[in-house]
């Protein structure tokens, strides 16, 4: 790789996109303009809010009314003061009353003369004209006319009177004692109709509720107060908080959560738009070809072009934090200012380190958007198709983003390891400042996402290398027409794109499949159970996809399958050998990966059903067979067969033993089986390239689960012969069988003789594969200008 | 200098199964030569000097450009060569002296050399009017040229002219022919596809006919004429393709 040319290519893109209007728009501008728009808006929209009073209609208020026994709930057609708290949501809240009786006192005696019983008429006609009021006011809350009606039923005032007199006359002598208690227990319950369907009606609830109830304990403190009893018996203690994070731990806590956030989402925007005008653009306006037949390697292109990105994702980024912060105190003036809660109530911008750390794990981050936004740019033919890869590059980030942010969520080596979630956890950590418990995981995330940062780039590359995305033309899209393709134009081994077709077609497959089986489980779950459960796992959604692919999409399914020829005994043993020695290795990896993954209790139950379900088993050989031969057989005819053969055609080997080890991990399922195979699989994988057969590998799987599987009697064995103790150790967590350190040791010593035989081999490489190790041989000097053999 | 054996590519086509874009062609052309592929659209000229300039890979067969190898030695050719066509468009946001430039780094060049071969590339095809013109506000004719200086800037043994006529007023592609034969003259080993006879007739040493993908007679105009036993290019041209295209069609049983 020439950095001068590197060089080259970054200072003219960038110079390009400067030039670029709309790109500038969307990287400086933009971020600019958003946040104070963003303040102003939040500000309107505070003045907004504080003209659109909630409505509180009241029915039967008026029972309320004249009785100065009670703390009075109302003031000067508000809610009182006292008890809102805060005069601020006294105001706030518009208090309506609705009349159901005629409460003047001329009126109520020219009533009460006409009357023949007047109580008795007045608090029936009352009630009527309180339901039809009550029917009235349902329908305005429901079309939102009101936010909330607060109903006094009729009798309450009424019964909350005599309950006090009762009070009284005990207090001063009276033996009625339980005659109040009646009355208590009858007191009509006053409701608080509202509208959980409207967002204003809610939170006016939320606001009434609090004062009706401040309400009913002032009720309660002088009932007390009356029956001479100490108002505390109440409420005998109080709790105080006592908070002792310091004001700038809770600041940056809440720093934490926002910021990597809205920079990571910046970072991905800032990527995408230059990408695509990298890319697609460049192919669009003809340039691309332009700089093709440069003596530019594709790498260059790609790091130039990536470097520039990476620019532009990191300005775009920071110039939103800039943005942000400078706008953010404005913002949380005006929040502050609004009558509901104390959101943003004496907010201060993150400390600088805090910043520091976050421009620090911009670099990694951008690094990895842009990759992933060039090698989709690339694969586009416009700039229109570009922009619609954006929303799925969008829906893979942003729940792992997202993670993070759910409660408990903590940096932990199982979270470290996960790619962008990681990295988010660790700079909340550093925002935070829990800078030791940072740097404990700061060499995983820097690994997965340098990892991750690699392999995209390395997607862009072969994009660019790929001439059907260079010049692919539109096809008319017509399913018939394109199946008849795949299987007229069929090549002698699987396409790349047909290899990553069978994974997907496993998982999904895999998952309708044990769908189908757990909701057919029996109540007892036996050895039968088990085995028609794994033949359709393993037959069903593992070989039987391949197998197909194999026959319809290839032209040599035993070439496709790596069959075509017989394998050489030697090559037989030293798989089985291989298998063996590796056994031990193996445990001591699992043992390693249950500590950092610990095995959940209801996987763990599940695992003990599945050892309970072997030892059922008729004999004791049929058990070896499913969990040892059926595996071996069709998971290597899939794997090692139909997807390494297509992944194959990706120019290189390690490449390809690489991606379908991984799959392989995938269809595994539980994480701790997932990462073991990942790693059995790249050793199995280079097996079957170095020796050219799926036989050895096969045999190398069945060997080794064997031995997996009767690792589990070696306690049972060694208490029949003790000298076997000397040999192993069982973990008293995990109950995980771990052979002593020497046999680990021994093995991976005496493992380097196959490897370096399997190395020595011949292997039959692809002429994708060859032609990048040509390529890669090549001499790189530029040959000077003008050394050509004629002059001017 | 260019040794072109047995070149074959297809490429995969959903409706029409494996296209055959070239099919075993063979040629040789000279330092300077001018060597024409002259041919319909689609008869694969471009796929051909594409597989030359290493954009594309070919299915089979060899193409060796200046002792290197086009598909395992890419970087080296492209050392070599210098590529025009219709798709190697330039940069809307640079002027023509910054894209000439660009280029002339990229091919490995020290900046005084450089700056020398600009001014007086710049000189003599005549772009010192729009050395500070924005790509985007150029002339198709002005457009070329600027490709014309890019491709020519390093002074590259083998130049590579795919169509390079298309869409240019008869002034500028009169021009155009003439700094072509100019590059011939200086020893330049050339590669000169077009579909115009005119262009053929007066330009080319060599001439190859291409047809689908074939090349259905190869030689110098003379050579080709004798062959032929027609005078007139076009007319024989025509004969050439209607024959290919009566022979491609299936006999009645």
């Amino acid at each position: 790789m020439n950095w001068r040319n590197i060089r080259l290519i970054y200072a003219r893109e960038i110079r390009d996109q400067l030039r670029d209007r709309r790109t500038l728009f969307m990287i400086a501008v933009l971020p600019l303009l958003l946040y104070p728009l963003l303040g102003t808006s939040v500000f309107q929209l505070s003045q907004f809010v504080r003209k659109s009073e909630p409505r509180v209609l009241v029915v039967g208020s008026e029972q309320l009314e004249g009785s100065d026994e009670f703390p009075a709930l109302f003031e000067d057609g508000h809610f009182a003061a006292k008890m809102a708290g805060d005069p601020k949501v006294a105001d706030w809240l518009h208090v309506e009353f609705a009349k159901t009786r005629e409460n003047s006192p001329a009126e109520k005696a020219s009533s009460d003369e006409n009357a023949d019983s007047p109580g008795k008429n007045d608090s029936k006609s009352d009630a009527e004209k309180q339901d039809s009021e009550l029917e009235r006011a349902e329908a305005r809350l429901k079309s939102g006319d009101v936010q909330v009606v607060l109903n006094f039923p009729p009798g309450f005032g009424d019964r909350l009177r005599q309950l006090r007199e009762q009070i009284n006359s005990r207090a001063a002598g009276a033996k009625d004692a339980p005659a109040t208690a009646a009355a208590a227990a009858d007191i009509e319950k006053p409701e608080l109709m509202f509208n959980s369907g409207k967002e204003k009606s809610r939170v006016a609830h939320m606001q009434v509720e609090q004062i009706v109830d401040s309400w009913k304990s002032q009720i309660v403190r002088e009932n007390l107060l009356a029956s001479r009893v100490p108002a505390n018996v109440a409420r005998p203690f109080e709790i105080q908080p006592h908070d002792v994070a310091e004001r700038h731990a809770q600041q940056a806590l809440m720093w934490s959560k926002v910021l990597p956030f809205v920079l990571f989402i910046w970072a991905l925007t800032g990527a995408f738009y230059p990408a695509v005008d990298l890319c697609a653009g460049e192919k669009e306006r003809g340039t691309l070809e332009t700089l093709l037949s440069s003596p530019a390697a594709r790498t260059e292109i790609v790091w130039g072009k990536l470097l520039t990105v990476m620019t532009f994702s990191g300005t775009t980024a920071l110039l939103n934090l800039l943005s942000l912060g400078v706008t953010a105190r404005y913002v949380v003036s005006q929040l502050s200012m609004m009558p509901i809660g104390d959101i943003g109530e004496g907010m201060e911008l993150p400390p600088i380190p805090s910043l520091l750390w976050l421009v620090v794990a911009l670099v990694p981050m951008t690094a990895l958007f842009s990759a992933l936004c060039l090698a989709c740019a690339a694969f586009a033919r416009s700039t229109k198709e570009g922009q619609y890869y954006l929303m799925p590059l969008f829906l893979i980030s942003m729940p792992l983003m997202l993670l993070p942010l759910a409660p408990g969520s903590e940096l932990n080596l199982g979270n470290s390891l996960i790619p962008i979630t990681g990295v988010v956890l660790l700079v909340m950590s550093l925002v935070q400042g829990d800078y030791t418990e940072a740097l404990r995981y700061f060499v995983p995330v820097c690994g997965v996402t340098l990892i991750c940062c690699h392999w995209a780039i390395r997607w862009a590359v072969y994009q660019f290398n790929q001439e059907s995305v260079l010049f692919r033309e539109s096809e008319r899209l017509d399913p018939r027409r394109w199946i008849v393709h795949l299987i007229r134009d069929r090549r002698d081994t699987p396409t790349l794109a047909e290899a990553f077709f069978c994974v997907v077609l496993i998982l999904v497959v895999q998952f309708f499949m044990q769908l189908a089986i757990t909701a057919n489980a029996p109540a007892n779950p036996d050895f039968t159970y088990l085995s028609l459960s794994l033949f359709i796992s393993q037959v069903v959604c593992i070989a039987l996809p391949a197998l197909l692919m194999t026959l319809i999409l290839t032209d040599r399914p035993r070439k496709t399958l790596l069959l075509a020829r017989a394998p050489s005994a030697l090559a037989c043993f030293v798989a089985v050998a291989l298998a063996v020695l590796a056994h031990p290795l193996g445990l001591q990896l699992s043992t390693w990966i249950r500590e950092l993954y610990p095995v959940s209790d209801s996987l763990h139950e599940k695992l003990e059903v599945i050892g309970q379900m072997l030892k059922s088993a008729p004999n004791s050989w049929l058990p070896y067979v499913i969990i040892a031969v059926l595996p071996a057989f069709c998971e290597e005819l899939a794997f090692r067969g139909f997807i390494l053969s297509g992944l194959r055609h990706l120019g290189s080997k390690w490449w390809a033993i690489g991606l379908s080890a991984i799959f392989f991990g995938l269809v595994h399922g539980i994480i701790q089986q997932s990462l073991s195979a990942v790693v059995l699989g790249c050793l199995i994988g280079y097996i079957a390239v170095q020796t050219g057969s799926l036989i050895p590998g096969m045999l190398f799987h069945m060997t080794y689960n064997s031995l997996g599987f009767a690792t589990a009697h070696l306690p049972e064995w060694a208490d029949a012969h003790p000298g076997l103790h000397s040999l192993f150790s069982v973990s008293a967590d995990n109950q995980q069988i771990v052979y002593n350190v020497p046999i680990d040791c021994a093995c991976l010593v005496l493992m380097i003789a196959p490897l370096i035989w399997l190395h020595r081999l011949p292997y039959q490489a692809t002429r994708e594969e060859q032609i990048s190790d040509a390529r890669a041989r090549q001499p790189h000097h530029p040959v000077p200008a003008g050394a050509s053999s004629t002059g001017e | 200098m260019i040794n072109v054996t047995a070149l074959t590519k297809s490429y995969p086509d959903i409706s029409r199964g494996d296209v055959i874009a070239l099919s075993n062609v063979t040629f040789t052309a000279q330092p300077g030569q001018i060597y024409g592929l002259l041919g319909p659209n689609g008869a694969g000229k471009t796929t051909a000097l594409r597989i030359l300039s290493t954009i594309l890979q070919p299915t089979s067969g060899t193409a060796v450009v200046g002792g290197f190898d086009c598909v395992t030695q890419p970087e080296m050719v492209r050392h070599q060569i210098g590529f025009i066509s219709a798709n190697t468009a330039v940069y809307d946001r640079m002027t023509a002296w910054e894209m000439v430039e660009y280029f002339g780094r990229l091919y490995g060049m020290e900046e005084a050399e450089l700056h020398d071969r600009m001014e007086l590339l710049f000189e003599r095809l005549q772009m010192q009017e729009i050395r500070d013109l924005l790509g985007a506000k150029m002339s198709t004719g002005m457009k070329q040229k600027v490709s014309i200086a890019r491709a020519i800037i390093h002074d590259p043994p083998v130049l590579i002219f795919d169509e390079a006529t298309t869409g240019l007023d008869v002034l500028v592609a009169r021009a155009l022919l003439d700094t072509v034969a100019e590059l011939r003259d200086q020893g330049k080993c050339i590669l000169f596809s077009t579909h115009i006879m005119r262009e053929a007739e007066r330009l080319c040493d060599r001439i190859a006919i291409m047809h689908r993908g074939n090349i259905l007679a190869e030689g110098t105009l003379d050579d080709l004429r004798n062959q032929q036993a027609e005078r007139d290019l076009e007319e024989l041209f025509f004969q050439l393709i209607s024959r290919h295209n009566q022979s491609l069609q299936p006999q009645p049983v």
